[in-house]
Protein backbone atom coordinates (compact mmCIF):
# COMPACT_ATOMS: atom_id res chain seq x y z
CA UNK A 1 0.00 0.00 0.00
CA UNK A 2 1.48 3.20 -0.79
CA UNK A 3 0.06 6.39 0.72
CA UNK A 4 -0.74 8.96 -2.11
CA UNK A 5 -3.72 11.27 -1.69
CA UNK A 6 -7.26 9.82 -2.54
CA UNK A 7 -9.24 11.31 -5.47
CA UNK A 8 -13.03 10.19 -4.81
CA UNK A 9 -13.82 7.80 -7.66
CA UNK A 10 -15.92 9.35 -10.57
CA UNK A 11 -19.47 7.09 -10.78
CA UNK A 12 -18.83 4.50 -12.28
CA UNK A 13 -17.89 0.48 -11.60
CA UNK A 14 -14.52 -0.75 -10.18
CA UNK A 15 -11.77 -1.46 -12.25
CA UNK A 16 -12.22 -4.91 -10.79
CA UNK A 17 -16.04 -4.93 -11.01
CA UNK A 18 -15.32 -4.26 -14.51
CA UNK A 19 -12.75 -6.82 -15.29
CA UNK A 20 -14.74 -9.31 -13.20
CA UNK A 21 -17.36 -8.89 -15.70
CA UNK A 22 -15.39 -10.08 -18.78
CA UNK A 23 -12.80 -12.62 -17.50
CA UNK A 24 -11.36 -13.93 -20.47
CA UNK A 25 -9.94 -9.73 -21.46
CA UNK A 26 -6.32 -9.87 -20.34
CA UNK A 27 -5.95 -7.46 -16.95
CA UNK A 28 -2.89 -6.14 -18.64
CA UNK A 29 -5.35 -4.71 -21.17
CA UNK A 30 -7.61 -3.14 -19.45
CA UNK A 31 -5.26 -1.43 -17.42
CA UNK A 32 -3.45 0.20 -20.88
CA UNK A 33 -7.62 1.47 -22.04
CA UNK A 34 -8.17 2.44 -17.98
CA UNK A 35 -4.73 4.54 -17.84
CA UNK A 36 -5.38 6.23 -21.57
CA UNK A 37 -9.15 6.61 -20.36
CA UNK A 38 -8.29 8.58 -17.61
CA UNK A 39 -4.70 9.81 -18.40
CA UNK A 40 -1.83 10.08 -16.06
CA UNK A 41 -0.12 12.20 -13.36
CA UNK A 42 3.87 11.50 -12.12
CA UNK A 43 4.80 11.87 -9.04
CA UNK A 44 7.39 14.38 -8.03
CA UNK A 45 9.78 11.16 -6.98
CA UNK A 46 8.71 9.61 -10.01
CA UNK A 47 9.85 12.95 -12.16
CA UNK A 48 13.26 12.96 -10.26
CA UNK A 49 13.95 9.37 -11.46
CA UNK A 50 13.24 10.16 -15.10
CA UNK A 51 16.75 9.95 -16.81
CA UNK A 52 16.75 12.11 -20.41
CA UNK A 53 19.93 9.77 -21.23
CA UNK A 54 17.56 6.80 -21.48
CA UNK A 55 14.21 7.74 -21.12
CA UNK A 56 12.06 9.55 -23.97
CA UNK A 57 11.13 12.93 -22.85
CA UNK A 58 7.94 15.13 -24.87
CA UNK A 59 6.32 18.43 -24.75
CA UNK A 60 2.71 18.43 -24.35
CA UNK A 61 1.28 21.93 -23.91
CA UNK A 62 4.49 23.16 -22.71
CA UNK A 63 4.97 20.71 -19.84
CA UNK A 64 7.92 18.16 -20.56
CA UNK A 65 6.87 14.62 -19.22
CA UNK A 66 7.85 10.62 -20.07
CA UNK A 67 7.14 9.82 -23.65
CA UNK A 68 4.61 6.96 -22.61
CA UNK A 69 5.20 3.41 -21.07
CA UNK A 70 5.86 -0.15 -21.54
CA UNK A 71 3.72 -2.93 -19.55
CA UNK A 72 5.73 -6.28 -18.62
CA UNK A 73 3.89 -7.70 -21.44
CA UNK A 74 5.32 -5.30 -24.14
CA UNK A 75 2.16 -3.80 -24.28
CA UNK A 76 2.31 0.13 -25.03
CA UNK A 77 0.53 2.64 -23.06
CA UNK A 78 0.14 6.17 -24.95
CA UNK A 79 -1.43 8.36 -21.98
CA UNK A 80 -1.16 12.02 -21.58
CA UNK A 81 -1.06 13.67 -18.55
CA UNK A 82 -4.72 15.25 -17.19
CA UNK A 83 -5.96 16.92 -14.79
CA UNK A 84 -6.89 15.80 -11.35
CA UNK A 85 -10.61 16.03 -11.63
CA UNK A 86 -10.01 12.93 -14.02
CA UNK A 87 -9.11 10.81 -11.94
CA UNK A 88 -5.77 9.71 -13.32
CA UNK A 89 -3.36 7.46 -12.51
CA UNK A 90 -0.40 7.96 -10.87
CA UNK A 91 2.93 6.96 -12.19
CA UNK A 92 5.15 6.77 -9.07
CA UNK A 93 9.06 5.64 -8.54
CA UNK A 94 9.04 2.99 -5.48
CA UNK A 95 12.23 0.66 -4.63
CA UNK A 96 14.02 1.13 -8.49
CA UNK A 97 10.80 0.36 -10.17
CA UNK A 98 8.38 2.61 -12.10
CA UNK A 99 4.83 2.21 -11.02
CA UNK A 100 1.15 2.45 -11.97
CA UNK A 101 -0.76 3.08 -8.95
CA UNK A 102 -4.48 3.21 -8.64
CA UNK A 103 -6.57 4.52 -5.44
CA UNK A 104 -3.05 4.36 -3.39
CA UNK A 105 -2.58 0.71 -4.81
CA UNK A 106 0.12 -0.14 -6.95
CA UNK A 107 -1.08 -1.78 -9.92
CA UNK A 108 1.67 -3.17 -12.08
CA UNK A 109 5.09 -2.23 -12.35
CA UNK A 110 5.76 -0.28 -15.72
CA UNK A 111 9.29 1.03 -18.40
CA UNK A 112 9.27 4.42 -19.74
CA UNK A 113 10.23 4.12 -23.25
CA UNK A 114 13.61 3.79 -24.18
CA UNK A 115 15.24 6.75 -25.60
CA UNK A 116 17.04 5.35 -28.92
CA UNK A 117 20.71 6.84 -29.87
CA UNK A 118 19.96 8.99 -32.82
CA UNK A 119 17.82 11.30 -30.43
CA UNK A 120 21.07 13.56 -29.62
CA UNK A 121 22.15 14.25 -33.12
CA UNK A 122 20.62 16.85 -35.47
CA UNK A 123 20.46 16.57 -39.27
CA UNK A 124 22.71 18.19 -41.57
CA UNK A 125 20.49 20.93 -41.98
CA UNK A 126 20.48 22.07 -38.10
CA UNK A 127 17.11 19.97 -37.08
CA UNK A 128 17.40 18.20 -33.83
CA UNK A 129 16.92 14.55 -34.94
CA UNK A 130 13.77 13.47 -32.45
CA UNK A 131 11.43 16.23 -33.69
CA UNK A 132 11.85 14.99 -37.48
CA UNK A 133 11.40 11.54 -36.59
CA UNK A 134 10.23 10.16 -32.99
CA UNK A 135 10.54 7.23 -31.96
CA UNK A 136 8.11 4.36 -30.15
CA UNK A 137 9.58 1.65 -28.79
CA UNK A 138 9.49 -0.42 -32.01
CA UNK A 139 8.41 2.28 -34.09
CA UNK A 140 10.04 5.48 -36.23
CA UNK A 141 7.15 8.05 -36.47
CA UNK A 142 7.13 10.92 -38.71
CA UNK A 143 4.67 13.45 -38.17
CA UNK A 144 4.95 14.66 -42.02
CA UNK A 145 3.39 18.01 -41.65
CA UNK A 146 1.59 20.20 -38.93
CA UNK A 147 -1.16 21.54 -41.97
CA UNK A 148 -4.92 20.24 -42.26
CA UNK A 149 -6.90 21.58 -44.59
CA UNK A 150 -9.85 20.78 -42.52
CA UNK A 151 -8.77 22.17 -39.25
CA UNK A 152 -6.69 25.41 -40.65
CA UNK A 153 -8.60 26.26 -43.96
CA UNK A 154 -12.42 25.38 -43.36
CA UNK A 155 -12.52 25.55 -39.70
CA UNK A 156 -13.97 21.93 -39.92
CA UNK A 157 -11.33 19.99 -38.31
CA UNK A 158 -12.21 16.71 -36.23
CA UNK A 159 -13.68 17.33 -33.32
CA UNK A 160 -11.70 15.31 -31.07
CA UNK A 161 -8.16 16.51 -32.50
CA UNK A 162 -5.70 18.57 -30.87
CA UNK A 163 -3.05 17.43 -33.41
CA UNK A 164 -2.66 20.48 -35.79
CA UNK A 165 -2.18 22.21 -32.71
CA UNK A 166 -0.10 20.54 -30.46
CA UNK A 167 2.45 20.03 -33.96
CA UNK A 168 1.86 23.76 -34.89
CA UNK A 169 3.41 24.67 -31.33
CA UNK A 170 6.23 22.15 -31.79
CA UNK A 171 6.92 23.17 -34.97
CA UNK A 172 7.48 26.75 -34.02
CA UNK A 173 9.42 25.99 -30.61
CA UNK A 174 11.86 24.00 -32.61
CA UNK A 175 11.34 25.73 -36.02
CA UNK A 176 10.66 22.98 -38.10
CA UNK A 177 9.23 23.70 -41.44
CA UNK A 178 5.21 23.12 -41.62
CA UNK A 179 6.13 20.02 -43.82
CA UNK A 180 9.53 18.03 -43.07
CA UNK A 181 11.28 17.54 -45.82
CA UNK A 182 12.46 14.58 -47.29
CA UNK A 183 15.91 14.65 -46.89
CA UNK A 184 15.60 15.37 -43.19
CA UNK A 185 13.27 11.92 -42.80
CA UNK A 186 16.01 9.96 -44.74
CA UNK A 187 18.88 11.05 -42.61
CA UNK A 188 17.06 10.26 -39.42
CA UNK A 189 16.00 6.82 -40.48
CA UNK A 190 19.34 6.01 -41.65
CA UNK A 191 20.65 7.54 -38.28
CA UNK A 192 17.99 5.31 -36.26
CA UNK A 193 18.84 2.32 -38.39
CA UNK A 194 22.07 1.71 -36.91
CA UNK A 195 20.82 0.86 -33.63
CA UNK A 196 20.80 -2.96 -34.24
CA UNK A 197 16.93 -4.53 -32.93
CA UNK A 198 15.78 -1.24 -32.25
CA UNK A 199 12.91 -0.83 -34.65
CA UNK A 200 10.62 -2.51 -37.02
CA UNK A 201 8.26 -0.79 -38.55
CA UNK A 202 8.10 2.88 -40.60
CA UNK A 203 4.98 5.27 -39.61
CA UNK A 204 4.06 8.41 -41.66
CA UNK A 205 1.27 10.93 -40.65
CA UNK A 206 0.19 14.36 -41.02
CA UNK A 207 -3.20 16.74 -41.51
CA UNK A 208 -5.10 16.26 -44.97
CA UNK A 209 -4.22 18.50 -47.90
CA UNK A 210 -6.48 18.39 -50.50
CA UNK A 211 -5.23 20.73 -53.33
CA UNK A 212 -4.08 19.35 -56.10
CA UNK A 213 -5.40 18.39 -59.76
CA UNK A 214 -7.12 16.08 -57.95
CA UNK A 215 -8.10 16.13 -55.09
CA UNK A 216 -5.52 15.29 -52.48
CA UNK A 217 -3.13 15.10 -55.42
CA UNK A 218 -0.86 17.73 -53.36
CA UNK A 219 -1.02 15.41 -50.70
CA UNK A 220 0.23 12.26 -52.20
CA UNK A 221 2.98 13.70 -54.25
CA UNK A 222 4.06 14.90 -51.20
CA UNK A 223 4.33 11.39 -49.37
CA UNK A 224 5.43 9.84 -52.57
CA UNK A 225 8.65 12.00 -52.73
CA UNK A 226 8.63 11.57 -48.91
CA UNK A 227 8.64 7.75 -49.26
CA UNK A 228 10.93 7.55 -52.24
CA UNK A 229 13.31 9.32 -50.26
CA UNK A 230 12.92 6.77 -47.25
CA UNK A 231 13.04 3.97 -49.49
CA UNK A 232 16.95 4.71 -50.42
CA UNK A 233 17.74 3.53 -47.24
CA UNK A 234 16.76 0.32 -48.16
CA UNK A 235 18.51 -2.51 -50.03
CA UNK A 236 14.27 -4.25 -50.61
CA UNK A 237 12.30 -2.75 -53.04
CA UNK A 238 9.14 -2.90 -49.96
CA UNK A 239 10.18 -2.11 -46.42
CA UNK A 240 7.75 -2.33 -43.81
CA UNK A 241 5.34 0.77 -43.27
CA UNK A 242 2.42 2.43 -42.89
CA UNK A 243 1.07 5.58 -44.34
CA UNK A 244 -1.89 7.06 -42.49
CA UNK A 245 -3.19 9.38 -44.75
CA UNK A 246 -6.34 10.75 -46.57
CA UNK A 247 -8.65 8.62 -48.55
CA UNK A 248 -6.55 8.27 -51.98
CA UNK A 249 -8.51 7.33 -55.37
CA UNK A 250 -8.15 4.65 -56.70
CA UNK A 251 -5.29 5.98 -59.84
CA UNK A 252 -4.03 7.66 -56.77
CA UNK A 253 -3.58 4.76 -54.44
CA UNK A 254 -2.26 3.01 -57.85
CA UNK A 255 0.40 5.58 -58.11
CA UNK A 256 1.34 5.54 -54.27
CA UNK A 257 1.64 1.43 -54.12
CA UNK A 258 3.89 1.21 -57.74
CA UNK A 259 6.07 4.35 -57.14
CA UNK A 260 6.88 3.69 -53.52
CA UNK A 261 8.19 0.94 -51.56
CA UNK A 262 4.84 1.69 -48.95
CA UNK A 263 3.95 -1.77 -46.99
CA UNK A 264 0.16 -0.59 -46.34
CA UNK A 265 -1.98 2.07 -46.02
CA UNK A 266 -4.66 3.43 -43.62
CA UNK A 267 -7.15 6.19 -43.72
CA UNK A 268 -8.81 6.62 -40.50
CA UNK A 269 -12.75 7.08 -40.63
CA UNK A 270 -13.08 7.64 -37.32
CA UNK A 271 -16.62 7.03 -36.38
CA UNK A 272 -18.49 3.97 -37.88
CA UNK A 273 -21.53 5.96 -38.13
CA UNK A 274 -22.75 8.38 -40.65
CA UNK A 275 -24.63 10.88 -39.15
CA UNK A 276 -21.83 10.65 -36.37
CA UNK A 277 -19.50 11.29 -38.96
CA UNK A 278 -21.10 14.26 -40.40
CA UNK A 279 -21.06 16.05 -36.49
CA UNK A 280 -17.65 14.83 -35.69
CA UNK A 281 -15.68 15.44 -39.07
CA UNK A 282 -17.61 17.91 -40.91
CA UNK A 283 -14.47 18.32 -43.03
CA UNK A 284 -13.95 14.90 -44.04
CA UNK A 285 -17.61 14.36 -44.26
CA UNK A 286 -17.72 17.95 -46.58
CA UNK A 287 -14.71 16.89 -49.28
CA UNK A 288 -15.07 13.17 -49.25
CA UNK A 289 -18.34 12.32 -47.69
CA UNK A 290 -18.89 9.09 -45.16
CA UNK A 291 -19.55 6.23 -48.11
CA UNK A 292 -17.14 7.66 -50.20
CA UNK A 293 -14.56 7.51 -47.57
CA UNK A 294 -15.55 3.22 -47.17
CA UNK A 295 -15.34 2.78 -50.75
CA UNK A 296 -12.08 3.92 -51.02
CA UNK A 297 -10.94 1.85 -48.14
CA UNK A 298 -12.33 -0.80 -49.99
CA UNK A 299 -10.48 -0.36 -53.31
CA UNK A 300 -7.18 0.21 -51.41
CA UNK A 301 -7.75 -3.31 -50.82
CA UNK A 302 -7.54 -4.22 -54.64
CA UNK A 303 -3.98 -2.60 -54.98
CA UNK A 304 -2.55 -3.19 -51.47
CA UNK A 305 -4.15 -7.02 -50.44
CA UNK A 306 -5.78 -8.15 -47.89
CA UNK A 307 -4.25 -7.62 -44.17
CA UNK A 308 -2.36 -4.27 -45.37
CA UNK A 309 -5.06 -2.35 -45.12
CA UNK A 310 -7.16 -0.22 -42.39
CA UNK A 311 -8.86 2.06 -41.18
CA UNK A 312 -8.92 4.00 -37.18
CA UNK A 313 -11.38 4.83 -35.62
CA UNK A 314 -11.35 7.53 -32.07
CA UNK A 315 -12.91 4.67 -30.17
CA UNK A 316 -15.87 5.94 -27.97
CA UNK A 317 -16.37 9.59 -29.47
CA UNK A 318 -19.69 8.03 -31.14
CA UNK A 319 -20.67 8.62 -27.74
CA UNK A 320 -19.60 11.97 -27.16
CA UNK A 321 -22.53 14.47 -26.06
CA UNK A 322 -24.95 16.28 -27.61
CA UNK A 323 -25.23 13.95 -31.09
CA UNK A 324 -23.36 10.91 -29.98
CA UNK A 325 -25.36 8.00 -29.35
CA UNK A 326 -27.22 8.43 -26.46
CA UNK A 327 -26.68 4.54 -25.19
CA UNK A 328 -23.48 2.75 -24.75
CA UNK A 329 -25.02 -0.29 -25.94
CA UNK A 330 -26.27 1.52 -29.36
CA UNK A 331 -22.86 2.74 -29.93
CA UNK A 332 -21.13 -0.23 -29.97
CA UNK A 333 -23.93 -1.67 -31.87
CA UNK A 334 -23.51 0.32 -34.76
CA UNK A 335 -19.59 0.59 -34.69
CA UNK A 336 -19.71 -3.18 -34.75
CA UNK A 337 -21.41 -3.78 -37.34
CA UNK A 338 -20.03 -0.94 -39.89
CA UNK A 339 -17.07 -2.83 -39.02
CA UNK A 340 -18.18 -6.12 -39.79
CA UNK A 341 -18.66 -4.77 -43.29
CA UNK A 342 -15.89 -3.21 -43.35
CA UNK A 343 -14.21 -6.39 -42.54
CA UNK A 344 -16.56 -8.03 -45.35
CA UNK A 345 -14.35 -6.33 -47.88
CA UNK A 346 -11.01 -6.72 -46.58
CA UNK A 347 -10.58 -3.79 -44.45
CA UNK A 348 -9.34 -4.28 -41.03
CA UNK A 349 -10.77 -1.37 -38.12
CA UNK A 350 -8.92 -0.63 -35.36
CA UNK A 351 -9.35 1.59 -32.20
CA UNK A 352 -7.82 4.14 -30.35
CA UNK A 353 -9.20 4.96 -26.61
CA UNK A 354 -11.14 8.35 -26.66
CA UNK A 355 -9.92 10.59 -23.93
CA UNK A 356 -10.67 14.09 -24.74
CA UNK A 357 -7.69 16.50 -25.44
CA UNK A 358 -6.90 19.69 -24.55
CA UNK A 359 -6.74 21.85 -28.10
CA UNK A 360 -9.71 19.69 -29.15
CA UNK A 361 -13.01 20.75 -29.75
CA UNK A 362 -14.07 18.28 -27.22
CA UNK A 363 -11.73 18.98 -24.58
CA UNK A 364 -14.33 18.99 -21.79
CA UNK A 365 -16.15 16.14 -22.52
CA UNK A 366 -16.18 12.93 -20.81
CA UNK A 367 -15.25 9.34 -22.40
CA UNK A 368 -17.13 6.16 -22.54
CA UNK A 369 -16.73 3.52 -19.31
CA UNK A 370 -13.97 1.13 -19.08
CA UNK A 371 -17.09 -1.86 -19.75
CA UNK A 372 -17.31 -0.18 -23.28
CA UNK A 373 -14.10 -0.31 -24.71
CA UNK A 374 -13.33 -3.66 -23.01
CA UNK A 375 -16.70 -4.35 -25.05
CA UNK A 376 -15.39 -2.29 -28.43
CA UNK A 377 -11.98 -4.27 -28.10
CA UNK A 378 -12.94 -7.43 -28.06
CA UNK A 379 -15.61 -6.84 -30.81
CA UNK A 380 -13.40 -5.46 -33.69
CA UNK A 381 -10.78 -8.63 -32.96
CA UNK A 382 -13.47 -11.25 -33.04
CA UNK A 383 -14.24 -9.44 -36.11
CA UNK A 384 -10.93 -9.66 -37.74
CA UNK A 385 -10.45 -13.06 -36.29
CA UNK A 386 -13.42 -14.64 -38.05
CA UNK A 387 -13.03 -12.91 -41.52
CA UNK A 388 -9.16 -13.95 -41.45
CA UNK A 389 -7.58 -10.40 -41.28
CA UNK A 390 -4.73 -9.72 -39.82
CA UNK A 391 -3.14 -6.34 -38.71
CA UNK A 392 0.58 -7.11 -38.12
CA UNK A 393 1.31 -3.92 -39.47
CA UNK A 394 -0.64 -1.79 -36.97
CA UNK A 395 -0.62 -4.11 -33.54
CA UNK A 396 1.16 -4.21 -30.09
CA UNK A 397 4.52 -3.44 -31.51
CA UNK A 398 4.08 -1.81 -35.12
CA UNK A 399 1.89 0.57 -33.47
CA UNK A 400 0.54 -0.22 -29.95
CA UNK A 401 -1.66 2.34 -29.67
CA UNK A 402 -5.60 0.31 -30.09
CA UNK A 403 -6.15 -2.42 -27.59
CA UNK A 404 -8.23 -4.53 -29.99
CA UNK A 405 -4.83 -5.33 -32.19
CA UNK A 406 -3.16 -5.85 -28.91
CA UNK A 407 -5.37 -8.74 -29.08
CA UNK A 408 -4.51 -9.58 -32.29
CA UNK A 409 -1.67 -11.21 -30.10
CA UNK A 410 -3.08 -14.74 -29.65
CA UNK A 411 -4.80 -14.55 -32.99
CA UNK B 1 5.96 -18.24 -5.46
CA UNK B 2 9.60 -17.91 -6.80
CA UNK B 3 11.76 -21.59 -6.59
CA UNK B 4 15.61 -20.71 -6.45
CA UNK B 5 17.35 -22.88 -8.94
CA UNK B 6 20.31 -25.32 -7.16
CA UNK B 7 23.29 -24.75 -8.17
CA UNK B 8 23.02 -28.34 -9.96
CA UNK B 9 19.90 -27.58 -12.00
CA UNK B 10 21.96 -23.90 -12.82
CA UNK B 11 25.13 -26.41 -14.43
CA UNK B 12 22.67 -28.73 -15.88
CA UNK B 13 20.50 -25.60 -18.11
CA UNK B 14 24.98 -24.26 -18.46
CA UNK B 15 25.59 -27.20 -19.87
CA UNK B 16 25.84 -27.52 -23.80
CA UNK B 17 24.69 -30.01 -24.48
CA UNK B 18 21.68 -30.53 -22.20
CA UNK B 19 18.41 -30.60 -24.25
CA UNK B 20 15.86 -28.01 -23.26
CA UNK B 21 12.01 -28.31 -24.28
CA UNK B 22 9.39 -25.43 -23.28
CA UNK B 23 6.34 -27.22 -23.22
CA UNK B 24 2.92 -24.74 -22.96
CA UNK B 25 -0.43 -25.04 -24.19
CA UNK B 26 -3.32 -23.45 -26.67
CA UNK B 27 -6.23 -22.20 -25.98
CA UNK B 28 -7.98 -25.32 -26.60
CA UNK B 29 -5.81 -27.32 -23.81
CA UNK B 30 -3.37 -28.92 -26.66
CA UNK B 31 0.18 -29.15 -25.10
CA UNK B 32 3.14 -27.78 -27.87
CA UNK B 33 6.57 -29.09 -26.68
CA UNK B 34 9.48 -27.62 -28.90
CA UNK B 35 13.32 -27.87 -28.46
CA UNK B 36 14.19 -23.97 -26.91
CA UNK B 37 18.46 -24.25 -26.48
CA UNK B 38 18.71 -20.57 -25.84
CA UNK B 39 16.64 -21.10 -22.62
CA UNK B 40 19.42 -19.51 -19.10
CA UNK B 41 19.61 -18.32 -16.47
CA UNK B 42 19.07 -14.47 -16.54
CA UNK B 43 20.88 -12.09 -14.17
CA UNK B 44 16.91 -11.77 -12.40
CA UNK B 45 17.45 -15.57 -11.08
CA UNK B 46 14.95 -16.41 -13.76
CA UNK B 47 14.59 -18.41 -16.90
CA UNK B 48 14.96 -16.75 -20.31
CA UNK B 49 14.69 -17.94 -23.61
CA UNK B 50 14.91 -16.28 -27.07
CA UNK B 51 11.70 -16.36 -29.47
CA UNK B 52 12.41 -15.90 -32.72
CA UNK B 53 9.20 -16.29 -34.37
CA UNK B 54 6.69 -13.55 -33.48
CA UNK B 55 3.70 -15.48 -34.64
CA UNK B 56 4.97 -19.43 -33.15
CA UNK B 57 2.66 -20.73 -31.31
CA UNK B 58 5.00 -21.01 -28.61
CA UNK B 59 4.40 -17.35 -28.51
CA UNK B 60 1.22 -16.89 -28.56
CA UNK B 61 0.78 -20.05 -25.64
CA UNK B 62 3.18 -17.60 -23.60
CA UNK B 63 1.70 -13.99 -24.22
CA UNK B 64 -1.57 -16.53 -22.92
CA UNK B 65 0.00 -17.68 -19.92
CA UNK B 66 0.98 -14.12 -19.21
CA UNK B 67 -2.19 -12.62 -19.26
CA UNK B 68 -4.19 -15.57 -17.73
CA UNK B 69 -1.58 -16.14 -14.76
CA UNK B 70 -0.82 -19.71 -16.51
CA UNK B 71 1.97 -21.89 -15.96
CA UNK B 72 4.77 -23.66 -18.69
CA UNK B 73 6.71 -26.95 -18.03
CA UNK B 74 10.63 -27.16 -19.06
CA UNK B 75 12.75 -30.13 -19.40
CA UNK B 76 16.49 -29.92 -18.97
CA UNK B 77 17.54 -33.24 -20.31
CA UNK B 78 21.46 -34.58 -20.75
CA UNK B 79 22.89 -37.72 -21.64
CA UNK B 80 24.22 -38.65 -18.77
CA UNK B 81 21.31 -39.29 -17.21
CA UNK B 82 20.52 -35.61 -15.19
CA UNK B 83 17.22 -34.47 -15.67
CA UNK B 84 14.84 -32.22 -14.23
CA UNK B 85 11.35 -30.58 -14.65
CA UNK B 86 10.90 -26.84 -14.24
CA UNK B 87 7.23 -25.45 -13.63
CA UNK B 88 7.47 -21.91 -14.58
CA UNK B 89 5.36 -19.12 -14.87
CA UNK B 90 6.12 -16.51 -17.98
CA UNK B 91 6.19 -12.92 -16.10
CA UNK B 92 7.38 -10.88 -18.74
CA UNK B 93 8.66 -10.51 -22.12
CA UNK B 94 11.48 -7.97 -23.31
CA UNK B 95 10.52 -6.48 -26.89
CA UNK B 96 12.29 -3.88 -26.81
CA UNK B 97 15.21 -2.08 -24.55
CA UNK B 98 18.52 -2.95 -23.57
CA UNK B 99 18.69 -6.27 -22.93
CA UNK B 100 16.88 -7.31 -25.78
CA UNK B 101 19.01 -5.41 -27.96
CA UNK B 102 21.94 -7.34 -26.62
CA UNK B 103 20.67 -10.52 -27.61
CA UNK B 104 19.42 -8.98 -30.50
CA UNK B 105 23.22 -8.45 -31.22
CA UNK B 106 24.47 -11.66 -30.31
CA UNK B 107 22.03 -13.88 -32.43
CA UNK B 108 22.55 -12.16 -35.46
CA UNK B 109 26.09 -12.60 -35.15
CA UNK B 110 25.76 -16.25 -34.91
CA UNK B 111 22.93 -16.45 -37.58
CA UNK B 112 22.81 -13.52 -39.97
CA UNK B 113 19.42 -15.22 -41.04
CA UNK B 114 17.95 -14.80 -37.74
CA UNK B 115 15.38 -12.32 -36.20
CA UNK B 116 14.28 -11.64 -32.94
CA UNK B 117 10.99 -11.21 -31.61
CA UNK B 118 10.88 -10.96 -27.76
CA UNK B 119 13.10 -12.35 -24.27
CA UNK B 120 10.90 -14.47 -22.67
CA UNK B 121 11.43 -14.40 -18.29
CA UNK B 122 9.73 -17.57 -17.31
CA UNK B 123 9.79 -16.89 -12.77
CA UNK B 124 10.18 -20.66 -11.84
CA UNK B 125 7.76 -22.09 -9.50
CA UNK B 126 9.22 -25.58 -8.86
CA UNK B 127 11.78 -27.77 -9.82
CA UNK B 128 11.45 -31.95 -9.56
CA UNK B 129 14.73 -34.21 -10.82
CA UNK B 130 13.54 -35.94 -13.34
CA UNK B 131 16.21 -38.66 -13.35
CA UNK B 132 15.15 -42.35 -13.56
CA UNK B 133 16.69 -43.45 -10.76
CA UNK B 134 15.48 -40.80 -8.07
CA UNK B 135 12.36 -41.04 -9.62
CA UNK B 136 12.18 -44.40 -8.77
CA UNK B 137 12.86 -44.37 -5.44
CA UNK B 138 10.62 -41.42 -4.81
CA UNK B 139 7.84 -44.05 -5.84
CA UNK B 140 9.07 -46.92 -3.81
CA UNK B 141 9.37 -44.63 -0.64
CA UNK B 142 5.82 -42.98 -1.23
CA UNK B 143 3.63 -45.65 -3.17
CA UNK B 144 5.23 -49.12 -1.79
CA UNK B 145 2.13 -50.92 -3.77
CA UNK B 146 3.05 -49.84 -7.16
CA UNK B 147 4.96 -52.74 -8.03
CA UNK B 148 5.20 -55.96 -10.04
CA UNK B 149 5.18 -58.96 -7.59
CA UNK B 150 7.39 -60.81 -9.85
CA UNK B 151 10.40 -58.03 -8.74
CA UNK B 152 10.22 -59.33 -5.47
CA UNK B 153 10.04 -63.05 -6.04
CA UNK B 154 12.86 -64.88 -4.24
CA UNK B 155 15.05 -66.41 -6.97
CA UNK B 156 14.55 -69.78 -7.18
S1 LIG C 1 -7.94 14.00 -37.34
FE1 LIG C 1 -9.11 15.42 -38.65
S2 LIG C 1 -8.53 17.49 -38.00
FE2 LIG C 1 -7.02 16.07 -37.12
S3 LIG C 1 -5.34 16.12 -38.59
FE3 LIG C 1 -6.67 14.39 -39.16
S4 LIG C 1 -8.13 15.20 -40.65
FE4 LIG C 1 -7.14 16.97 -39.65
Amino acid sequence: MVCVSRIPRRDEATFAEVLGAHPDFPRLIAIKIDVQRRGLHYTRRAMAAVDPTRHQIYMWEGVAYPHSMLLRDGTTILAYPQPRDRNPYDVDFIDGAFVLIDAGQVVETVELWPKPLYYDKKTSSGLPMKEVVSARPQRLDIFASSFCHFAHVDDQGCQFCPLPHHHSQLREAYDLPTRLKPEDVKECIAEALKEPGRFTNIHITGGSVIKGREMLDAELDYYIKLLRAIGEVFATPRFPSQLLASPFSEKQLIRLREETGLGSYTSNIEVLDEQRFNWICPGKAHHIGYREWKDRLVRAVDIFGRGNVNTGIVGGVETAAPHGFPSEAEALRATLDEAEDLAQKGVTTVHTVWAPQKGSKFSELRSPSLDYFIRLASGLQEIRARHGLSVDFDDYRRCGNHPDSDLARLQ
Amino acid sequence: MTSRLSPAVTALLDDPETIKILATVGADGAPHAVAKQSLHLGEDGCLHYLELLESSTTNKNMVRSLWFDGTVAITLAHRDGRSVQIKGRPIKVHITGELFQRHYRALRLSDPEADLASVWVIEPVAVTDQNARVRREAEAVRHPHFLHLDRLARAQ
